[in-house]
């Protein structure tokens, strides 16, 4: 640059130029941001408000909150000290929300892709101009198709409503969410067909004599009450068993620790149902009152010897055992935890109704220490859109197996794969809600052929993600912060406490910024310009709110004031129902062509020169949604590849290498990761954490960091009865880098 | 004695003139900072720009922004493409944030210390950023509000800001764009920031 003039040169002398520019002609046009106001003189000071109500949703637990707020700027979260459940805890992940609210990557105005869906070009629009192109490209979708041509894939607290309005008032029952069909639906569906009721993670750990974990590996997965009501238990006695491949954070609290063969966890509970059922170390009394069919399913399960589920589990006789006893032992005061996260092998239906089988067998329900519901608060109002007369096309009717105990929605695979073969009918249409469908679904290319083969995708996130790059038109949503929608309802943590309940509605903690939006709001915006208005049930997220409540006789007000946490006076939990049944032997399934009792169903095993690829939690993180989270990923920012300290020794690695990972269909990771040699992995897999590795460059933290798992897992599984995938059916090998 | 005396009245004057066109530019380079739109991003926009470069004498920076004049089709779906690319959110690319907290307040965050600084500041000159959808320490209402200063003559005020709150996070924000902004309008219209806010030497 050649400048020959000083600024002060240039404003003495510019005046006869500058009169040939006519700037002040130009500045007038566009009214200043910047106004007057009365003088606050300097070093003045301003109070820091605790502002109440806030919910946590950094994980779906959502501890209740308070947040610190001088000036309209949130300065730090704690815990509620009111609350009952998380109390003032917080997880780290709560702590670094500041960092999610304030971050300059969050996506703050609706934008459209003006380049490729996966290479796009954003150019900011304006509200009317997002909206009314996503209701005139939905609309020539559902005008052309149908409403089943638009597929959904939402996730989180706001979500709901308007993914609710496209499956109920639109029609399309093209759904698939992750937290059901990549995450817990198995284990919800599976408890249905055993005890009715969706499980929950409702055992009474505080209290019990045994904790039973099958892969949960709390500490690493941190949900704050969860985590009180297992530290509670163990610092009360409680034995603690784990089953997993890995030498977990719980793992490493375990009294028994078992190395079980990926896969084969449902060869062990059949071997221990019937060591105790064959040796009379049940409950004889529980299962003649509430069981159903249990004789067919004893006679059913008597293949299963110790020594057959030792050599297909490849752990010792003695220890399923000694497990099978202590359980026995400390019966019906255990606690059979039913997971959560369960979409593992495509077998996992069948593992799930055993643990829930398993919880019968030792009468552990009703009872301290045992599978005990809590007794919540009811009779908060529902506030939904309501169903149109479309009678629904469903996926389930074309496909070879019908999933009949598929989650609510529509299987993921009869979507995607209807999508990209255009039978039996075209799926146009996408709108993603808080999802990252290339993080959650296994197969990226699939999920990606899927996304290019649409006319519209529209995506509201709060986030870049790796899926928003996909999207056509891109709208920002307030976050957890910033707005009301779920009404989070419990009772206090310990059943030994007195027993309370608590409603605690979401409210915002500080104003939205930029020209972020509500999830009512948008949704309700878009269904007007799509010709659905009149069917709009709430106007605005505060009504929606205050009508809930006032099915309790409280409002937001009324909350506010106290505290942001209702609490009410609750109900002893425990107790059977005189309806109470564990059905063993399941007529309905052997119907549908399931097997009526638990079944065992191998995996195929690593083939030579490739171990098993298994993911999880890391305790400071909830997978790719924190993962630009500047605290966060400071303390975290990579996934260590845990590796057999035998095989890295015949391999030829050593703590630290620099690794990428190789499957068996030859896909190669885009990314590496360090090699942490430990004797805590069995020698056929390798642990990474979920969630890392994003595509996304928009996200200049957590962009290219550590291996993203998901993008190893090509070969799908799909669990015949619900659906939902396995995802741990695929195997690397380690490609050493430096 | 008395040619003391009407010198000085006639320094102030012109330091008042100087002051004036100042805000203007201010003003006008806060526009520039600003999502561009119809309702002032228009051709007499940009011929004042160019105007003003041809005032300076910044020759190559003329020459630049004409020949992407007469290259564009659409100059204001341009500009919105490149602000959104530059300061919103790009794929593939970095975003060079507009915001002094991104750059001060040590781990990127928006709303952070600067932020609540730079409105103390504003507040404290009488002057508070209002019906905006961007942060106070958003650098279009920085400029804005060294246009209001420099509009009433208040030099000190300015250099103080200029000092404590502008420059140490711009000449970090210049540095970014250097690599980043590569739309002439945006280049230039950065550089001309920096001449018309770094002290004189």
């Amino acid at each position: 640059m050649a400048i020959h003039l000083s600024r002060r040169n240039f404003l003495k002398t510019a005046s006869i130029a500058a009169a040939s520019v006519p700037l002040s002609k130009v500045v007038a046009k566009a009214e200043t941001g910047v106004a007057k106001a009365p003088l606050v003189p300097p070093g003045s000071f301003k109070d820091t408000d605790t502002v109440v109500g806030g919910v946590c949703e950094m994980c779906f637990w959502r501890c209740q909150l308070v947040g610190k707020v001088r000036d309209g700027r949130l300065v730090k979260i704690e815990g509620n000290p009111k609350s009952i459940d998380n109390g003032a805890s917080i997880c780290a992940r709560g702590n670094a929300g500041v960092k999610l609210l304030y971050d300059p990557d969050r996506l703050k105005y609706p934008m459209k892709n003006v380049g490729k869906r996966g290479a796009p070009k954003w150019q900011r629009i304006t509200w009317d101009e997002a909206l009314d192109t996503c209701a005139t490209k939905l609309k020539n979708v559902i005008d052309e198709h149908g409403p089943e041509s638009l597929a959904i894939f939402p996730h989180g607290a706001s979500a709901s409503y308007p993914f609710h309005f496209f499956e109920h008032t639109v029609g399309t029952p093209n759904v698939s969410e992750a937290s059901f069909f990549q995450c817990r639906g198995i284990r919800d569906m599976a408890y249905m067909a055993t005890i009715e009721q969706p499980p929950g993670e409702n055992v009474d750990m505080p209290n019990t004599k045994v904790i039973f974990l099958l892969g949960g590996h709390f500490g690493e997965n941190v949900h704050v009450s969860h985590l009180k009501r297992y530290l509670k238990g163990l610092e009360n006695g409680a034995k603690l068993v784990v089953v997993d491949p890995r030498f977990s954070a719980s793992a490493a609290k375990a009294d028994i620790w078992v190395p079980i063969r990926p896969g084969t966890d449902t060869a062990m509970l059949l071997a221990i149902m019937n060591y105790l059922i064959q040796n009379d170390k049940y409950a004889a009394d529980f299962v003649d009152e509430y069981g159903e069919g249990f004789e067919e399913f004893a006679e059913g399960i008597k293949e299963w010897t110790l020594e057959k589920a030792a050599a297909e589990c490849d752990i010792p006789v003695a220890q399923i055992k000694e497990v099978a006893d202590l359980l026995a032992a400390n019966m019906p005061n255990v606690a059979i935890h039913p997971g959560r996260h369960v979409s593992w092998y495509g077998n996992d239906f069948q593992r799930q109704r055993a643990l829930a089988c398993l919880t019968g067998v030792l009468g552990a329900f009703g009872v301290k220490g045992a599978f005990v519901p809590p007794k919540g608060p009811k009779g908060l109002k529902k506030v939904s859109w309501p169903h149109g007369d479309h009678d629904p096309d469903l996926l389930s009717d074309y496909a070879d197996n019908s999933h009949d105990f598929s989650p609510p929605g529509t299987p993921t695979d009869l979507i995607r794969d209807a999508a990209i073969t255009g039978k039996p009918y075209p799926i146009k249409g996408c709108v993603i809600w808080g999802q990252n469908p290339i993080q959650t679904i296994p197969n990226q290319e699939k999920t990606i052929k899927m996304l290019e083969q649409m006319d519209f995708v529209m995506c509201t996130d709060v986030m870049p993600t790796d899926i928003t790059m996909y999207a056509d038109i891109l709208l920002p949503e307030c976050s957890y912060l910033e707005r009301y929608d779920y009404i989070k309802t419990g009772t206090q943590w310990n059943f030994a406490d007195e027993h309370q309940q608590y409603i605690a509605p979401r409210m915002p903690l500080v104003d939205p910024e930029f020209e972020r939006k509500d999830g009512i709001w948008i949704t309700n915006e878009l269904a007007k310009r799509m010709g659905y208005g009149e069917f709009i049930p709430t106007k605005d997220q505060v009504e929606m709110v205050n009508t809930r409540l006032a099915g309790v006789g409280l409002s937001i007000d009324k909350i506010r004031a106290e505290d942001g946490i209702h609490i009410q006076p609750g109900k002893d939990p425990y107790g059977i129902s005189e309806d109470m049944t564990v059905i063993f032997y399941n007529e309905d399934l052997e119907d549908a062509g399931y097997p009526p009792i638990p079944t065992y169903i191998p995996v195929e095993r690593a083939p030579q020169g490739y171990m098993r690829l298994l993911y999880g939690r890391s305790p400071v993180h909830t997978f790719n949604r924190t993962q630009n989270n500047a605290w966060l990923m400071a303390a975290m920012d990579s996934t260590p590849v845990w590796l057999n300290d035998k095989v890295a020794s015949k391999l030829g690695f050593k703590e630290g290498d620099t690794v990428s990972l190789e499957n068996q269909d030859g896909v190669k990771s885009r990314t590496t990761a360090t090699v942490k040699v430990t004797p805590g992995i069995r020698e056929d897999a390798v642990y990474i954490y979920h969630g890392f590795g994003s595509i996304n460059p928009e996200l200049t933290i957590g962009h290219n960091k550590g291996i993203d798992d998901t993008s190893l897992i090509t070969k799908l599984a799909v669990d015949p009865e619900t659906g939902c995938h396995g995802m741990r059916n695929n195997f690397v090998k380690l490609v050493k880098v430096s | 004695m008395h040619s003391t005396e009407s010198q000085a009245p006639k320094l102030e004057t012109e330091l008042s003139t100087e002051a004036s066109l100042l805000s203007e530019i201010y003003g006008f380079l806060a526009l520039a900072m600003r999502y561009p739109d119809s309702s002032f991003l228009d051709g007499q926009f940009l011929d004042a720009y160019e105007a003003l470069l041809q005032s300076l004498e910044w020759k190559e920076e003329y020459a630049d922004m004409q020949k992407w004049r007469s290259q564009t089709g659409d100059f204001l779906n341009d500009l919105q493409i490149e602000y959104t690319q530059l300061f919103i959110n790009a794929s593939p690319g970095t975003t060079i944030p507009p915001y002094a907290s991104v750059y001060m307040d040590g781990d990127r965050s928006i709303q952070g210390k600067t932020t609540e600084k730079i409105k103390d500041f504003y507040r404290s000159c009488g002057y508070e950023v209002t019906s905006s959808t961007e942060p106070p320490d958003h650098i279009q209402h920085e400029l804005e509000f060294l246009a209001a200063l420099a509009g009433e003559n208040r030099r000190e005020e300015e250099t103080l800001f200029l000092h404590s709150l502008f420059r140490p996070w711009f000449i970090r924000f210049l540095k970014h764009s250097i690599q980043e902004a590569r739309h002439p309008f945006y280049r230039v219209s950065i550089q001309l920031i920096d001449f018309f806010t770094k002290e004189e030497q």
